[in-house]
């Protein structure tokens, strides 16, 4: 038995060979040259001793060949490791620990990195994208595999791990979302039912592929038979000219982007899009002025989601169809249901909020992840019976609508990018002049939402600015970078001496320090 | 030591993804093109002034210049030499 994901891929490959499968960064690939890509692919992995369940880490950039890793990892039983290539090597070490790493394929700069500081120490094979590099296989090498899809002598029966997506813990430790073949595609087939895709449809993806958003983007279209269009970075600008030369139909983007596609889009020079027939906007909720000037200027159904990587969208809403509900999440996915939990109920009984009572959203679906990856402990804490606790909290309606009301879970979300502020503090903690400190979120018109850090020196030290500043350039990555930093004498505390995360912004406010 | 500066400035920017050979590099604005986006701006300019040892001013971290490969290289040049 084959790979599902892969055989609907090959299908597709063989009945529209000379369609296009993926366009990304002025390069165009139609089905048959996409196939024979993957198939490439897998051969390379195969000839270096990949294996099924290996765990293949890739820092990963937006490209073809990233696109086609995935399906050569779901055709091979083997599972991918995306990383976010701008996370510092520390906690790129400790994902790739986290997530049983066996092989690796990143670009030179990795390699280089990871020899300045005590070498690569992982099992298996290295493969170097972009050049030739010491003790690693030249990716070139793939011209020379066979175009011919590999046969296997083993079955896949979908249960298999394809992704391990890390986000990291609030303790610091990284938690690697395990993402199964088959929930891959009840995934990909759950968002083709409600958004109506079809083959027709140009599907563009403009976040990083090592979040779970894009992965979905670029495998859906793969195995309908559409076209995907693959954003190689995300700027306002490349976006706006990506979508007027690519005309693509459908996108789910994060809401930071739609704020500052937007922006542009007003300008008196920018190009008139019409080619969508939906957009989506998840991640955050959008502001209803920005709705509806995008709804003006784009003429399509607009959409907000809402989901998480572990249980993929939870619930939808067309703001066209549902003009009375313009402040809600929308309704359940058919594979979905909801409660909305009491805080600190932990009893089987009266645990569930009234409508309208606010309390934390928590999951029951079809589409939950396998769990969290050899750290079944803290997936089990992360569970009510069978509901996947958000952290977010919200309230239903009288008729089934849920509406987002705020964050339970310590989480700094910096243009879709979750940030967890503690592994911010575990890093600055380490300077020997901090006694103690808070990153904490601070508002901000573009992002959403930017780290700001607040620091108590200890008795007779001095912070120095410009060294903090360095010391976080070196050990912390870009999307956890302090925007802002405040010193203080003390932080904003209950009386149990609980540290008041949400309460340090006011309190410096108050104080007259945030000018 | 010129040619270190040059050479360490376009390979961080090239970190994630490769330049095309048709660019030319030295007036290309790196972050409207998104090599480094604008959270990672903050990280690139602190990792050169830790690099040699420079240091720069806040309103030359507020020009757009900064964003420019060639003009990125050239002032961190002069402050070498000063």
């Amino acid at each position: 038995m084959r790979s599902r994901l892969a055989s609907l891929f090959y299908e597709n490959a063989q009945a529209l060979p000379d369609k296009e499968a993926i366009w990304c960064d002025g390069q165009s690939v139609t089905y048959r040259e996409m196939a024979n890509l993957v198939s490439r692919y897998s051969n390379l992995l195969l000839s270096l001793g990949a294996a099924y369940g290996d765990h293949i880490a890739i820092p990963m950039n937006n490209s073809i060949e990233s696109a086609a890793l995935f399906f050569s990892a779901a055709d091979l039983g083997v599972c991918v490791v995306p990383l976010n290539p701008s996370l510092p090597l520390e906690a790129i070490r400790a994902a790739m620990t986290a997530g049983d790493v066996k092989h690796v394929i990143a670009r030179k700069a990795f390699f280089s990195e990871c020899d300045k500081s005590g070498g690569l120490d992982i099992p298996g094979f290295a493969i170097c994208l972009d050049q030739d590099y010491p003790n690693t296989f030249p990716f070139s090498k793939l011209s020379e595999m066979p175009a011919q899809r590999p046969e296997l002598d083993y079955d896949i029966t979908g249960s298999e791990s394809l992704i391990l997506t890390m986000t990291s813990g609030s303790t610091g430790t990284p938690k690697p979302i395990d993402i199964s073949q088959d929930n891959k595609y009840d995934r990909c087939a759950a968002h083709i039912r409600v958004y109506r895709l079809t083959r027709q449809d140009r599907i563009i993806a403009a976040t990083p592929l090592y979040h779970t958003l894009a992965e979905r983007l670029v495998i859906l279209p793969l195995i309908l038979g559409a076209s995907s269009v693959l954003l190689p970075r995300f700027t306002p600008a490349i976006w706006l000219k990506c979508v007027a030369e690519q005309k693509p139909t459908f996108t789910i983007a994060v809401s930071a982007q739609l704020a500052q596609i937007l922006e542009l889009l007003k300008k008196p020079d920018a190009p008139s899009i019409t080619s969508f027939r939906t957009i989506v906007s998840s991640s955050a909720l959008l502001e209803a002025s920005v709705k509806y000037e995008l709804i003006e200027l784009l003429q399509c159904e607009f959409h907000e989601m809402y989901g998480a990587s572990e249980v993929s969208t939870v619930t939808d809403i067309c703001f066209q169809e549902a003009r009375d509900k313009q402040n809600s999440v929308g309704k359940p996915f058919d594979e979905a249901k909801i409660k909305i939990l009491r805080d600190e109920s932990e009893s089987d009984f009266d645990t569930e909020c009234a409508p309208g009572e606010i309390g934390e959203i928590a999951v029951r679906t079809k589409l939950l992840c396998k769990g969290y990856y050899r750290q079944e402990a803290m997936m089990k804490a992360a569970m009510f019976h069978d509901y996947f606790r958000t952290g977010d909290l919200g309230y239903m309606d009288q008729d089934g609508y849920l509406y987002f009301s705020g964050r339970k879970k310590e989480l700094i979300i910096t243009g879709a990018v979750n940030v967890y502020p503690h592994d911010i503090d575990t890093v600055i903690a380490r300077l020997p002049e901090v006694e103690e400190c808070a990153a904490f979120s601070y508002p901000d018109d573009r992002l959403g939402e930017v780290v700001a850090l607040a620091i108590v020196p200890k008795e007779d030290h001095e912070i120095n600015l410009r060294a903090l500043r360095t010391y976080c350039a070196r050990n912390l990555a870009d999307f956890q970078q302090p925007h802002k930093i405040f010193l203080v004498d003390r932080l904003p505390r209950n009386t149990m001496g609980k540290l008041q995360r949400t309460a340090i912004l006011s309190y410096l406010r108050e104080a007259g320090l945030d000018g | 030591m010129k040619e270190n500066v040059k050479e360490f400035i376009i390979d961080y920017i090239q970190r994630e993804y490769t330049i095309p050979g048709d660019i030319d590099i030295l007036t290309l604005n790196f972050v409207e093109e998104g090599y480094v986006d604008s959270l990672g701006l903050i990280q690139f300019v602190y990792t050169l002034e830790d690099e040699f040892n420079i240091s720069f001013s806040e309103n030359e971290l507020k020009s757009p210049d900064i964003k420019i490969v060639g003009n990125l290289i050239r002032l961190v040049e002069a402050k070498m030499e000063a």
